[in-house]
């Protein structure tokens, strides 16, 4: 195929509209943090990072990410470890009723999730438990858990089983197997699955409006104040916890690069 | 043959087979079989698809339990002890190398199971390669660059590095085309000889068990039906199963005509001294010319397989037989009618 100069010029003002399409409302919560006005309007004329300096001081600001970062941080580990077995049963072994296993694992993520939300929360009424940032957790992973099982499971595909048999056949012993062969051969599956577990779980809010209780995580807090009582504090905490997040899947992402070094240098 | 092989028979047995069966559900993929492997023998088992030969090695391999029957390493029975803890190294059908390694990885993965240090690893891991006929430098590539020769040296190179004491192979060549097979099997059946390790090959083609094997066993559906040298089975197969599946070789059958004397059926010719209901003659044996036994047969094609020639034949009664002749036979001409006969001692019988 050959590319005259109109084609490259058309690709690249195809690149530029998707990369504004995708920005131009994250610039615009970036300026509207810039605001003092009490209503989220455009163009403004005061420039101040006065909302930031409310936001850093405010224990609220903390409290909601810390509340955010708990629930992701422990469903990323369950999701991560259910999402492995999972994975396992699903696409590894042939059992008898693993095709109504499957069917019934993916069945949550087609849920419209407010419903969900809803659903759970009366479950968990019935059965006494108050909604709280450990309830979201358990709501975050009926959702995320077969999410992140079938990232895992992608991985099965083209994946040799008999190489297990293989790693036995030569002495290894059955954890052996699994730290030399299964897991190594699940690893980017895993890392990716995690990936999709903390952003699902840290920017969700259909789930967690309705069982996390008192304990409110970013999103609620950012969707209640945008409702009613919006100042410009609401996209600048909107800023700070997009750069908390990208802060950590970046250091996670570096922490995984720096560990797959030191392992690839020792023999 | 290549070398002697009654020394073999002669040898100690290293493993004993003893009446072992594997079903799945009311299949029985292995069907009571019993056998002993003497000490340093290239042993073949042969046999069609879903005869069960896989099943069968991989219960040696300690891959599979089976239902029943007995396994002796020596004389020690190692029924239930499992893959790893066995003195056997099995190269699989789809060589089940290590994709996310190196092949000096792969080849020292038995070794770092057992606690090898590096460097010795590294040490035995290139001399492997040299066994195998890699080079050094291959040690550091991935396994998933290598082409499809490459990667049956490394899966070799992996199964001795465990030292193991006997090797299976479960049709590691099928994948592979026609002039790389043959020189795989020519390096195998040198490697065999070289290390002096005892080999359980497994195979559908019996012309590649001809070439490596001290000795065959041929399989149908779950059972052992032979045993024996390449040229034993060669002259002798037990039954029309293992004389067909020898490639191309005429089989008559006997019965009574009228009169009460034994005929060849597809022929119509008499037959003294009978010794089986089924006769297996070889296509050079049926010789153009009267003798022994003649009959009219007619060409209808003819090939040449370059020094001779082999003509398809029919006979007046209808039966197809085939002939291979030495040179060109210029006068067997398609549509031709012509003599033809065998004697009978190149007759191998059958009973079944
Ligand atoms: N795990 C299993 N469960 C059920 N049936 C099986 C299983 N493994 C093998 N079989 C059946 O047992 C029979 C023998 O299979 P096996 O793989 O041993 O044959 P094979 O001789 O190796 O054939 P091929 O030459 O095609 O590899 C087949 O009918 C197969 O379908
Ligand atoms: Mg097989």
């Amino acid at each position: 195929m050959t590319r005259g100069p109109h084609t490259s010029a058309l690709q690249a003002l195809w690149i530029v509209l998707i990369l504004g399409f995708l920005y131009i409302p994250i610039v615009s919560v970036v300026l509207a943090s810039m605001a003092n006005t009490r209503y989220m309007r455009f163009p403004h004329k005061v420039w101040s990072l006065d909302a930031y300096r409310d936001a850093i001081a405010s224990f609220t600001t903390w409290q909601i990410h810390s509340i955010s970062f708990w629930i992701a941080l422990f469903v990323v580990i369950l999701a991560v470890v259910l999402g492995t077995l999972g994975a396992v049963a699903f696409a590894r072994y042939d059992w008898r009723g693993r095709g109504v296993f499957q069917r019934l694992l993916v069945l949550p993520i087609f849920f419209p999730q407010p419903v969900l939300g809803l659903a759970l929360l009366l479950s968990l009424n019935a059965v006494g438990l108050a909604p709280s940032w450990k309830t979201a957790i358990f709501a975050h992973l009926v959702w995320i858990v077969p999410i992140v099982t079938l990232v895992i499971s992608i991985r099965f595909f083209g994946y040799d089983p008999a190489q297990e048999e293989a790693a036995r056949d030569l002495g290894a012993n059955r954890w052996q197997v699994i730290r030399e062969v299964t897991l190594p051969a699940l690893w980017p599956g895993i890392f990716s699955g995690a990936l999709f577990a903390f952003l699902l779980s840290w920017s969700n809010l259909p789930l967690s409006i309705y069982t996390s209780g008192p304990d409110t995580p970013l999103p609620v807090w950012l969707f209640s104040r945008t409702a009613t009582n919006y100042s410009p504090l609401v996209p600048s905490v909107a800023v700070i916890g997009t750069l908390i997040s990208a802060l950590l899947v970046l250091s996670l992402a570096l922490i995984l690069l720096a560990a797959k070094r030191v392992r690839a240098r020792r023999p | 043959m290549l070398h002697d092989t009654t020394h073999i028979t002669d040898r100690p047995v290293i493993l004993s087979l003893a009446g072992l069966s594997k079903t799945f559900g009311t299949l029985k993929a292995v069907d009571d079989i019993s056998l002993s492997i003497p000490e340093g023998e290239f042993l073949t088992i042969v046999g069609p698809s879903g005869s069960g030969k896989s099943t069968l090695v991989r219960i040696l391999a300690g891959l599979e339990a089976p239902t029943s029957g007995d396994l002796f390493l020596r004389d020690t029975q190692i029924t239930q002890s499992p893959a790893n803890k066995r003195p056997t190294a099995m190269v699989f059908q789809s060589l089940a190398l290590f994709d996310h390694r190196t092949v000096g990885q792969n080849i020292e993965f038995a070794m770092k199971m057992k606690g090898v240090p590096a460097a010795d690893r590294r040490n035995r891991a290139l001399e492997l390669l040299q066994l195998v006929r890699l080079p050094e430098d291959y040690y550091s590539r991935p396994v998933t660059q290598c082409s499809g020769g490459e990667r049956q040296r490394v899966a070799l190179a992996r199964a001795f590095a465990s030292d193991p004491e006997i090797l299976f192979f479960d049709e590691p060549l099928s994948a592979i085309d026609y002039r790389l097979r043959k020189t795989l099997e020519v390096e195998l059946k040198e490697l065999h000889q070289r290390t002096g390790r005892t080999f359980v090959y497994i195979t559908h083609s019996l012309e590649e068990a001809m070439v490596m094997s001290d000795r065959i066993a041929i399989m149908q559906s779950g059972r052992i039906v032979q045993t024996g040298t390449p040229a034993e089975i060669y002259s002798a197969p037990v039954n029309r199963f293992v004389a067909s599946f020898m490639g191309e070789v005429n089989i008559l059958t006997l019965e009574k005509d009228t009169g009460g004397k034994q005929v060849f059926s597809e022929i119509g010719q008499p037959v003294q001294a009978a010794r089986g209901a089924y006769a297996m003659i070889r296509p050079e044996a049926l010789e153009l010319g009267p003798g022994e036994i003649t009959t009219q047969l007619t060409v209808t094609q003819r090939l040449m397989l370059g020094s001779r020639t082999q003509v398809h034949l029919v006979s007046e009664l209808g039966a197809t037989l085939i002939s291979e002749l030495p040179g060109t036979a210029p006068e067997l001409d398609i549509g031709t009618t012509h003599p033809f006969s065998f004697s009978t001692e190149d007759i191998a019988w059958m009973d079944e």
